[in-house]
Order: structure tokens, then C-alpha cells, then sequence
């Protein structure tokens, strides 16, 4: 496997009894990247995190992580990862910092204690603090500080914004990517379809156990659904548009304005328009949302 | 291994004051009492040939002469029913060794550090002896500073050797605990397991002095094996390695079961056992992680 690939998975199967969580999951992440893992609840991103780490061992497929099997080398794995769960448990009768320098010396002390500092500064977390005492914003934070600091090749983030405050969200964002520019590779799983957008290199969705889609996030975007609002003059007999190829009119808000659904490329509408009065064009910019929940509208249909 | 070994026995802590101070306390309460038998020696015997021969033998004793010996004394008035008690510890504290963490899914972190499952076992288990050791050693310490002054004459030497025999005991019920805990749904159901089993074999062993037929039952009891105060007066090495040999086979077919299954998401963990229930179409046997 080439070391630009530092996860690969190839039909990756597991059951727990009789449900099947991973359906032949194929994935590959690149070396450098920050990648996006998109899902709902039960889809498969936590089986598929803890496959990667021999948490869990899989049924069938194989899976490579950092060019080894974890199931044959899971400590050699581990030494080169950081993770952050998606739910977090400390011991209760520490500190902060004590549980930061316990996790340290599982790493025999690999972790540069003036960078955990500088960590904790970054997000405003005080080591004094006992974990006992902790809200769950906070208790995120020290799980974003034990999964970085010894600067791993790769991190392993499972909802890593989750419980944070928007500042303080913001911050996180802005440590996973300087963890990129530093050279690490970024696996993560999120609901927050905008701090996808926003960080990810490359998305994944993944729907009941396989990934149905991978590309570039900005690629899957521009291959999405574009949504434009055409407010009229006076009212006209639009329906006509909807012969162009792509074009879909949603709703029509009143006798003089409608929502179109565009999909490839603007330009047949636009010079559609040119034969009616338009009084007020706007787009809408595409969202990753629309392409995650295109996915899923065959279920919510045949759930209805 | 060092890390987990010095974290785990630092959670335990507690217990170790919390059961080590109350037993020595315990045990230096009860030393004192030797002399006032001893000096009641008469009364008692007449009081204690009154009770049916099955009350005695339950108690550890056929003999109530033996009683008036202080390895007879500290056997019945301490060492006999002193291991459903210390038993307590040793079942919850082998059945929570790992999988406590499991299922609070404090597990999940640790074992994504570069720790083996082996090495993170074994710091454990090395703990959880510890802690017993330190625990008796608490215990012993009570007996050292208040058989002085007593009739009992025993050395510190002779007073280790029940201990050596109850450590024996608590070794086979907390590896025990162990074993279960990673073969059952969860941890409560292993303690509980763990506990009708350490009541069963002390109940067996001590009818089986009223019931012959049940002799060959008792075998199977570790508490047949378990010499608490009467290791005194001559301790059965062999049978102690023995009985370390067996909570070592429980320990090793733990380690075999932690080796080769998936870790538990927190929060997994149930009072169901599948063999025991239902088969029912679309039910699901194992807990999916992803499930909401």
C-alpha cells in the first residue's frame, strides 16, 4: 500500500448478531488530508472508528491503517494515532491535569508537556480543574488536548466539536487543521455538516454501513443541486422552464415568484430568463446538508 | 504495564484503607476475647457441647476442645466466616477489573494508547493482588499488636500463615470474578454469579461435615482446600500452591477470552444471558454501537 494512503479499508464487514453494522465498507484516506466521515446515528462511523483501532475486530474486508493491520500490530497503531471518542470517560477522582499526565505516561511520556500547556491555553481549559467537576464542554476539551498532544501522524475525532461552544469550536477547528499543516492526517466523523464544510478536504458519507459517496467536499458541492428564487414583473407562465433539462420548479411563493431547482450547470436558465421580465434573481449557495440528506430522502420516503 | 499497574492500584485506594483498617480492627477486637474464653474454659465447654453436633461442624469444628487452642480460636471466632466477608471484595473487585471500565466506556480511551490488551490485563491483575496483599497485611497488622498482652503466644510468622491461606481463597473467587466478567453480559451479572458461587461453596463444604454423600461435592469447593486459623499449626504448602495454580488457570482463560472479543461500548451490559433468553425473530443479541 502506498504511504500516501494511510487508511484503507476494502469491504469491511461487521455484525453485531444480527445486525449488520458495516456492509462492505470501502474507504481510503489520504495522507495529509482532513477527512470528513458523514452519517446518521447507526450508519456505521463509530464501528468504523473502532475498527481502525482494534477496538473491534471485523468480520470480513480487511483494513490498513498507517500501511499495518491493527489487528496484528494494534500498539504499533495506536503509538502513531491520537483519538478522541465520541463519548469521553475519565476517572473521576482526578484532575485535569493528572488525567492528561496519566494518558502521557501510557505514551511514555512522548507528549511535550510546554505543548499541553499551550493546548489547554488555546481552548481555555484549566488543569487545576477535577474531572468530577467537569461540564461536558469541558470534559470534550480534555479530550481534544489528550488526543493531540503527542502530535500524532493521525487523528481519530469522533464528533470532535461536540458539546463546545461556538468560540471555543472555532478554536478546535483551528488546532485540527494547524495538526494538518503540521503534517497529520484528520479522520472525523460529524453531524455539523458546516464544520465539514468549512475544514474538510474530502467528505464520506456513509449510509447504513457502506459509503455511498467520497469526493472532494468544494467537487461535491458543485455537483449538488443549486436553488434560485425568480421574482417577475407580473405574472408569467413559468412552467415552460421546466422543460429545460435540470430545472425543477419547487414551489411558487406567489403569482410573480418561484423556486427553481437547478442542477448541473446555470447557464440554460439564465438564458432562459432572458425571455421574461425578471424583476430579482438570487441563488442559493448549495450545502453539503443538501447532498448528505439526498441520500437519505429514498428512506424518509419509504419511512413515510 | 508499570503505568496501568500504579493507576489501578491507586483506585484502589479505598478499599485497601476501608477493608484493611476495619479487619485489623476487627481482628485486634476479637484476640482480645481469648483470654476471657480461656479463662471461662468450664462454662464454655459445658455451653459449647450443648449445641448440636451441625451447628459445630458449620462453624468449622467438630472439635470444641480445639476451640480453646489459638489456632482453633482464631479459626472459628475469625478465619471461618471471615471469607464470605473479605469474599465481597475479592468478587467485585475481580468481576470490575476490566469490566467496569468497559462498560462506563472508560476502556475505549485507554486501549486506544499504545497498550497491549495483555499488558493492560496483566497491570490490573497485578494490582488487584496487591491490593489483597495490602489489604491482609492490614488485617495481619491488627492480630501483631493485639495478641501481646493475650494468651494466644503466636508469633508474627504464625499469624501470616492464615492469611497466606486466605489470600489463597480470595485469589480463585477474584480471578473467578475476573473469568465471568468477560464471559457474562456484564459486570453485575458476574458479581452476582460470583457470589451465589462463593456462598455455594462455603455452604457445601461446611454441610458436607454433617453429610458424607456430599463429600465428594465439597472436593469442588475451594473452601475444603482453605485452612484459615488451623494453618497454624502446620501449613499445607502444596495445597496452597494449588490453589494459586487454579486462580492462575482462571486468570490465563481470562486473558484468552480479553485477547480475542470486541470491547463493549459504554453503557453495553445487561442483566440478559443468551443462552437464557428468547430467541425472537429481528431481536438483536449484541448491543449495535451505532443504535440511538
Amino acid at each position: 500500500m502506498p504511504q500516501s494512503v494511510v487508511i484503507l479499508s476494502k469491504g469491511l464487514e461487521k455484525s453485531y448478531g444480527s445486525v449488520r453494522a458495516l456492509r462492505g465498507l470501502d474507504l481510503e484516506v489520504k495522507g495529509g488530508e482532513i477527512f470528513g466521515f458523514l452519517g446518521p446515528n447507526g450508519a456505521g462511523k463509530t464501528t468504523t472508528i473502532r475498527c481502525l483501532l482494534d477496538l473491534i475486530r471485523p468480520n470480513g474486508g480487511t483494513v490498513r491503517v498507517l500501511g499495518m493491520d491493527p489487528q496484528k500490530d494494534p500498539v504499533a497503531v495506536r503509538r502513531r494515532t491520537g483519538y478522541l471518542p465520541g463519548e469521553l470517560h475519565f476517572d473521576q477522582n482526578m484532575t485535569v491535569a493528572d488525567a492528561l499526565r496519566f494518558l502521557n505516561s501510557l505514551r511514555a511520556g512522548k507528549a511535550d508537556w510546554k505543548f499541553v500547556l499551550h493546548l489547554c491555553e488555546h481552548i481555555d481549559l484549566d488543569l487545576h480543574l477535577a474531572i468530577r467537576n467537569l461540564s461536558k464542554g469541558n470534559k470534550q476539551k480534555v479530550g481534544v488536548v489528550q488526543a493531540l498532544m503527542h502530535r500524532p501522524e493521525l487523528l481519530l475525532l469522533d464528533e470532535p466539536t461536540f458539546g463546545l461552544d461556538p468560540l471555543v469550536q472555532r478554536e478546535v477547528l483551528q488546532l485540527v487543521k494547524e495538526g494538518r499543516d503540521g503534517g497529520a492526517t484528520v479522520f472525523f466523523s460529524s453531524h455539523i455538516l458546516s464544520e465539514v464544510q468549512e475544514i474538510a478536504d474530502r467528505v464520506g458519507i456513509i449510509r447504513k454501513g457502506a459509503v455511498v459517496e467520497t469526493a472532494d467536499t468544494g467537487a461535491l458541492i458543485g455537483r449538488t443541486l443549486h436553488r434560485a428564487r425568480v421574482r417577475f414583473l407580473r405574472p408569467v407562465e413559468a412552467s415552460v422552464l421546466e422543460t429545460l433539462p435540470g430545472i425543477k420548479i419547487l414551489a411558487r411563493e406567489d403569482d410573480r415568484t418561484i423556486n427553481l431547482q437547478i442542477e448541473g450547470e446555470m447557464d440554460r436558465l439564465i438564458k432562459a430568463l432572458a425571455a421574461f421580465p425578471v424583476q430579482e434573481f438570487e441563488t442559493e449557495r448549495p450545502s453539503l446538508e443538501e447532498v448528505f440528506l439526498s441520500y437519505y430522502e429514498a428512506d424518509r420516503t419509504v419511512g413515510n | 504495564m508499570i503505568a496501568i499497574f500504579r493507576n489501578s492500584l491507586a483506585r484502589f485506594r479505598g478499599q485497601i484503607l476501608g477493608w484493611g483498617l476495619s479487619l485489623g480492627l476487627m481482628a485486634a477486637f476479637l484476640t482480645r476475647f481469648y483470654d476471657t474464653i480461656a479463662n471461662q474454659k468450664d462454662n464454655y465447654l459445658k455451653l459449647m457441647t450443648s449445641y448440636p453436633k451441625e451447628l459445630l461442624a458449620f462453624f468449622a469444628t467438630s472439635d470444641v476442645v480445639q476451640m480453646f487452642t489459638p489456632s482453633g480460636f482464631l479459626n472459628l471466632e475469625y478465619f471461618s466466616y471471615m471469607t464470605l466477608v473479605v469474599g465481597i471484595f475479592a468478587v467485585l473487585a475481580g468481576s470490575g477489573l476490566l469490566a467496569g471500565d468497559e462498560e462506563s466506556g472508560a476502556l475505549d480511551l485507554v486501549l486506544a494508547h499504545p497498550v497491549s490488551r495483555t499488558a493492560l490485563l496483566a497491570g490490573r491483575c497485578l494490582a488487584f493482588l496487591a491490593a489483597m496483599i495490602a489489604i491482609l497485611a492490614l488485617n495481619w497488622l491488627g492480630f501483631i499488636l493485639a495478641v501481646p498482652g493475650t494468651g494466644l503466644h503466636l508469633t508474627a510468622g504464625e499469624l501470616a500463615l492464615p492469611m497466606l491461606s486466605l489470600f489463597g481463597l480470595l485469589a480463585i473467587f477474584g480471578a473467578l470474578s475476573l473469568l465471568l466478567s468477560l464471559l457474562l453480559p456484564s459486570q453485575r451479572v458476574a458479581a452476582m454469579t460470583s457470589g451465589i458461587l462463593l456462598v455455594a461453596s462455603y455452604f457445601v463444604n461446611a454441610l458436607a461435615r454433617m453429610n458424607k454423600d456430599l463429600e465428594t461435592l465439597a472436593k469442588f469447593s475451594p473452601f475444603h482446600y482453605y485452612q484459615g486459623g488451623l494453618a497454624i499449626d502446620g501449613m499445607k504448602w502444596d495445597v496452597l500452591a494449588a490453589m494459586v495454580g487454579v486462580s492462575l488457570l482462571f486468570a490465563i482463560l481470562a486473558w484468552w477470552r480479553f485477547e480475542r472479543r470486541d470491547i463493549r461500548v459504554g453503557g453495553e451490559g445487561g442483566w440478559s444471558i443468551p443462552v437464557l433468553s428468547p430467541r425472537k425473530r429481528g431481536r438483536q443479541n449484541n448491543r449495535n454501537p451505532e443504535a440511538v
